[in-house]
């Protein structure tokens, strides 16, 4: 994943070049894209994310659809795997890390129940996709990413694409955000042995905290952790499919 | 020069090509193991075998364009060998393959395709100076045969002396001195040729610098090196693994969720020091001044359980590492701590480098370090010893969940090492495991069954009131205890679950909504599945389950191993695409292996021959195929069987192949010399006889080693190293020395009879030893050990029926007339 590291020219080349062999010259705002990949957002949200043959699992929220339908992904992807960008699987994006599933995305989002007064901390910046995605939603995100080349790109990307209301930090997120605290969601996508203790005291009494807990490159299950008014904490452990281990042979 | 000068000097050079051909795969599967997982050791066995089959191949094809140019072309080999040792790692460690990726990304295909021709060359040159060897003497194939085996031996025990002091990725460049002496004995009297060939891999060596390990962005020490002031503090090395010390501020490692820590209050987590070994799976040393106030948070993962149930015990530690499990028993008041560690690294790491850091925990008066592979160890302690024994959670959470395990042996999670850990503890005892859980449920429901019938054929009547198992999100801790627990012990362990939020899966008398509370399951599986193994639907449990959750044995070690086949079409149903989520990596690394081997075999030994030898024998040709195919995949099998059979003896993987090796390669290479001289003085019926001798004496041999070796191993366990390897290879010559007798014998009858069908012999024999090696490791996952050498007994019985046809009537009757058929 070195040319990932090149620079935001060589890295948004073959996206503009896609652009231009779509839709001709492009004219105005410079952030105009083409029909192919607006069609290619609809068609991932129609058919991977809130398809009914998904049952249960289908997301339904409105502002979590309406935000999948309008972040550009392809720009959060790495040129090589342009083509694949609304493809319903995680790419990786170079130092380890991935960017999520679009259905993960989604339904992440959908499980933290915030809105537009919301402030909400990402540990686990990686491209910025679903801080994008978050963004759309919520007043503010403050989203922390340890390693540095992926925390410089993901500002300069979000900073770009106009999100001014997420805030990158590059450094530890095992603190949390404390001058920010306390928040109304917070998703922690950096795999950890524990659950940073001072993350549970910044999340507000209410509020829900979203893990995906996997090997890279998969979700094998969505923690979701609920801190009830007075303190207590409850998890639970989702599966992004359905799949019951049991089976009787009748 | 002498004849007799130039025969020693290319019988010594065969000798060291030999050597380094061995030493060569060893240093790979090193390297492999490093770079991704150590599950691709079997693929450089069939990489390796892939190289001499080709090569077999090419030489049998070429055979009349080579006469005359053997002992040049053989020299070329000997110089391209020297230059490809560096040239081939050099290329392959530029080839970014990612294990995690080959289900998602087709060019990984590409990339383990290139990996596997690479990597394929360096063998396929010392097959060829091999060959050309024979090609040389034809009157001596026994003898270059010996030599070729000698050499491989030695350099299978000289390979692992290296490894000591060399890392991996030194190794070849290491090995081309050896592979440059080679070329200089096979150009002796040619002085030019020394020059020229000299320069080539001297430029080569210049060209390509020191090419580390490229590592896997997705192993532990990659993730770590990215840490915010992260710095290699130290690096130790055995041929056991790589251990590299990272610190960084960030690093924070705790042995499961702490559940309900209350961080401002008991402070933060001390300040660690990651071991990775072999870049992988992270032990943590903790920054210790001798007191114990700041491990409070280890009373609050669900490990620490066991402390609620014995008072001041005299724990043993299985799998110490950098210590984490034994601060936790210290704070927990433990009257004494046996640390067993199988890494010589580890402690002298804590004795030199991290002994201030550690606060020379090794060295306390309370904490006994032990060096040794964990069972081996206990095997030697008197009975009712150890009032605790803990396996300490041996791997990391990603690793653990991503299945890269799936082809280990783990001996440590059978149900004999469960029957042993019962054994060694006192009448009030208890034995504690702690495994990182994963989605759907498999490990600790496998560790459950484990306990079941562990207990079961330990003489406990009743398991249910010996067994307990909690829960936090990531962790599970079983506890079986040597006496039915207490009143007071089955409070304790409720309390325990109910302060800390861990949830309760199994204790006596426990209900469905008492054991789904705090980490909410859709379904409570893990206290459903509990149940059943508690009840006569066990083995229903065991048919029904989507996973394999059936007890490891010593057997079929393999307790990472889950995968089904018949699960896999309900996994693609359930899964979005995604089915891999379900299917451990080490496991789609084997078959997709095996896929290799089967098509490289196809393209590169079986096409060619079929294509451009002249094939106007059908019948014999079939006869020729049967014999040596039947024998390739006979000595992979039995091969493959007793590395791993001996791994649980001789404590280390890397001291079993080593050790198996060698002496298959050497007693079998004398087995063909003996076999040799008998042969120049009998006829052919005679060389039926002898073949259809050995085959009967393997076969009792194998029946024998299957009832007697594990016994022979429990009584021999406390011998020190050096007796237990040499034992294994008096053990292992008599079976060696006969395996190594029906293949010279029937290539010296093939070649005889039809001369053509040499190549087909050599071919069919080594592409069925780059698909047996895997094979067999299949095998033995889902059958075990004892069925993979009933089918090594299998082969052979067929090879002893295909040998009728070796030598049809028209040939017997040359033979007479000839008056002898020795060449």
């Amino acid at each position: 994943m070195q040319r990932f590291a090149e620079g935001p020219i060589s890295r948004l080349l073959p996206a503009a070049l896609g652009i231009l062999f779509v839709s001709g010259p492009v004219v105005a705002p410079p952030v105009q894209e083409g029909d192919a990949f607006r069609e290619a957002r609809e068609r991932m949200v129609r058919e991977q994310i809130a398809s009914p043959a998904l049952g249960e699992y289908a997301v339904e929220d409105g502002r979590v659809l309406g935000a999948m339908r309008t972040v550009p992904r392809h720009l959060f992807v790495p040129p090589d795997l342009l083509e694949l960008a609304y493809a319903d699987r995680p790419l990786p994006i170079g130092h380890g890390q991935t960017i999520s599933q679009p259905y993960i995305v989604a339904a992440m989002t959908e499980l933290l129940q915030v809105g537009p007064d919301d402030r909400v901390l990402e540990i686990g910046t990686g491209s910025g996709y679903q801080a994008a995605v978050l963004a759309e939603i919520v007043g503010k995100v403050l989203t922390i990413e340890i390693v540095e080349p992926l925390a410089e790109d993901a500002r300069e990307r979000l900073r770009r694409l106009g999100y001014d209301n997420v805030e990158v930090r590059r450094g530890d997120g095992y603190y949390g955000w404390e001058e920010k605290a306390p928040f109304q969601g917070i998703i922690v996508t950096a795999a950890a042995s524990h659950i940073p203790p001072p993350l549970l005291e910044q999340l507000q009494p209410g509020a829900r905290m979203v893990i995906p807990v996997g090997p890279p490159l998969q979700v094998q299950m969505l923690m979701l952790i609920e801190k009830h008014l007075d303190g207590r904490i409850v998890q639970r452990s989702l599966m992004p499919v359905r799949f019951v281990p049991f089976t009787r042979n009748e | 020069m002498t004849p007799g000068r130039e025969r020693l000097a290319l019988h010594l050079a065969i000798l060291l090509v030999s050597a380094v051909g061995i030493a060569y795969e060893i240093a790979l599967m090193r390297v492999l193991s490093v770079a991704q997982w150590h599950h691709f050791a079997y693929m450089i066995i069939s990489v390796a075998m892939l190289g001499f089959a080709a090569s077999g191949t090419a030489v049998a094809l070429l055979r009349d364009r080579l006469e005359g140019k053997e002992r040049p072309l053989l020299a070329a080999g000997a110089l391209l060998l020297t230059a490809s040792l560096v040239a081939c790692y050099a290329l392959s460690q530029r080839v970014p393959f990612e294990t995690f990726r080959l289900a998602t990304e087709p060019a990984q295909l590409r990339y383990l395709l290139a990996l596997y021709l690479i990597l394929a060359v360096p063998f396929f040159l010392v097959s060829w100076c091999i060959m050309l060897g024979f090609l040389l003497e034809p009157r001596r194939i026994g003898r270059i045969y010996f030599l070729n085996m000698l050499g491989s031996g030695l350099g299978a025990a000289g390979i692992v002396a290296l490894l000591f002091r060399v890392d991996p990725a030194d190794v070849p460049y290491v090995l081309t001195l050896p592979a440059a002496l080679a070329f200089l004995l096979t150009a002796l009297g040619r002085p030019r040729l020394w020059l020229a060939g000299l320069a080539l891999p001297a430029g080569l060596l210049l060209l390509t610098g020191r090419q580390p390990i490229r590592l896997s962005e997705y192993k532990g020490l990659s993730y770590a090196l990215q840490l915010p002031g992260a710095r290699v503090v130290a690096e130790e090395r055995s041929p056991l693994a790589v251990v590299t010390a990272v610190a960084s501020r960030a690093i924070r490692e705790t042995p499961g969720q702490l559940s309900g820590y209350p961080m401002r209050e008991l402070g933060a987590l001390p300040e660690q020091v990651g071991l990775y070994f072999d870049g992988g799976a992270v032990s943590v040393v903790s920054r210790f001044d001798g007191s114990l106030e700041r491990f409070a948070f280890l009373d609050f993962v669900t490990g620490a359980l066991p402390y609620r149930l014995v008072e001041r015990p005299k724990v043993a530690v299985v799998g110490a590492g950098g210590g984490i499990e034994v601060l936790s028993a210290l704070r927990h008041g433990a009257e004494h701590v046996t640390a067993i560690e199988v890494d010589p690294s580890v402690f002298h790491l804590m004795r030199t480098e991290l002994r201030e850091f550690s606060g020379a925990l090794y060295e306390r008066g309370d904490v006994t370090p032990v060096h040794a592979e964990g069972r081996r160890f206990l095997e030697t302690q008197a009975d009712g010893t150890f009032d605790l024994i803990q396996v300490a959670l041996l791997d990391s959470f990603n690793a653990s969940a991503a299945g890269v395990h799936a082809l280990s042996e783990s001996y440590l999670y059978t149900t004999e090492a469960l029957e042993l850990y019962l054994r060694k503890l006192s009448p009030a005892g208890v034995l504690s495991i702690t495994r990182w859980l994963k989605t759907p449920p498999r490990d600790a429901i496998k560790l459950f069954a484990t306990m079941v019938e562990a207990a079961e054929r330990s003489g406990i009547n009743d398991p249910r009131r010996h067994l307990a198992f909690i829960r936090s999100w990531n962790t599970g801790t079983l506890i079986l205890s040597s006496s039915p627990l207490t009143e007071g012990q089955l409070a304790a362990v409720r309390s325990f679950g109910e302060e800390r939020g861990f949830d309760v899966s199994y204790l006596p008398g426990i209900g469905p909504e008492e054991a789904n509370r705090f980490t909410v399951l859709e379904q409570p599986l893990y206290y459903e599945a509990a149940q059943r193994l508690l009840s006569k639907e066990r083995s229903d449990l065991f048919r029904e389950y989507a996973f394999n959750v059936r007890p490891a044995t010593d057997d079929r070690p393999y307790f990472s191993r889950f995968f089904r086949w018949r699960s896999l079409p309900r996994f693609i149903a359930a899964s979005r695409g995604g089915w891999f989520n379900f299917v451990e990596w080490g496991y789609v690394a084997l078959v997709a292996t095996i896929t290799q081997a089967a098509l490289a075999g196809l393209f590169v030994v079986l096409l060619p021959l079929l294509i451009f030898s002249r094939g106007e024998q059908g019948a014999e040709r079939g006869g020729v195929m049967l014999y040596f195919a039947a024998l390739g995949f006979a000595y992979m099998f039995l091969e493959i069987a007793f590395i791993q059979r001996f791994m649980l003896f001789l404590a280390y993987p890397v001291y079993a192949v080593s050790v198996v090796l060698t002496a298959f390669l050497v007693f079998s290479g004398v087995g063909s010399y003996v076999a040799d001289r008998r042969l120049r003085a009998g006829q052919s019926a005679g060389a039926r006889r002898l073949v259809r001798g050995a085959v009967l004496l393997i076969a009792a041999l194998g029946v024998l080693y299957i009832l007697l070796l594990p016994p022979a191993f429990r009584a021999a366990a406390g011998w020190p190293d050096a007796a237990r390897v040499a034992s294994s290879l008096l053990l292992l010559a008599p079976l060696a020395f006969l395996m190594g007798i029906p293949f010279p014998v029937g290539l010296q009858l093939t070649s005889n009879a039809r001369p053509s069908l040499v190549p087909w012999a050599w071919g069919l024999n080594g592409a069925a030893s780059v698909l047996g090696a895997t094979l067999a490791t299949l095998t033995a996952i889902h059958i075990g050990f004892r069925a993979v050498v009933l089918f090594a007994l299998g082969f052979y019985a067929v090879a002893a029926l295909a040998l009728a046809r070796l030598t049809p009537a028209t040939t017997l009757a040359r033979e007479r007339a000839d008056g002898g058929y020795a060449p």
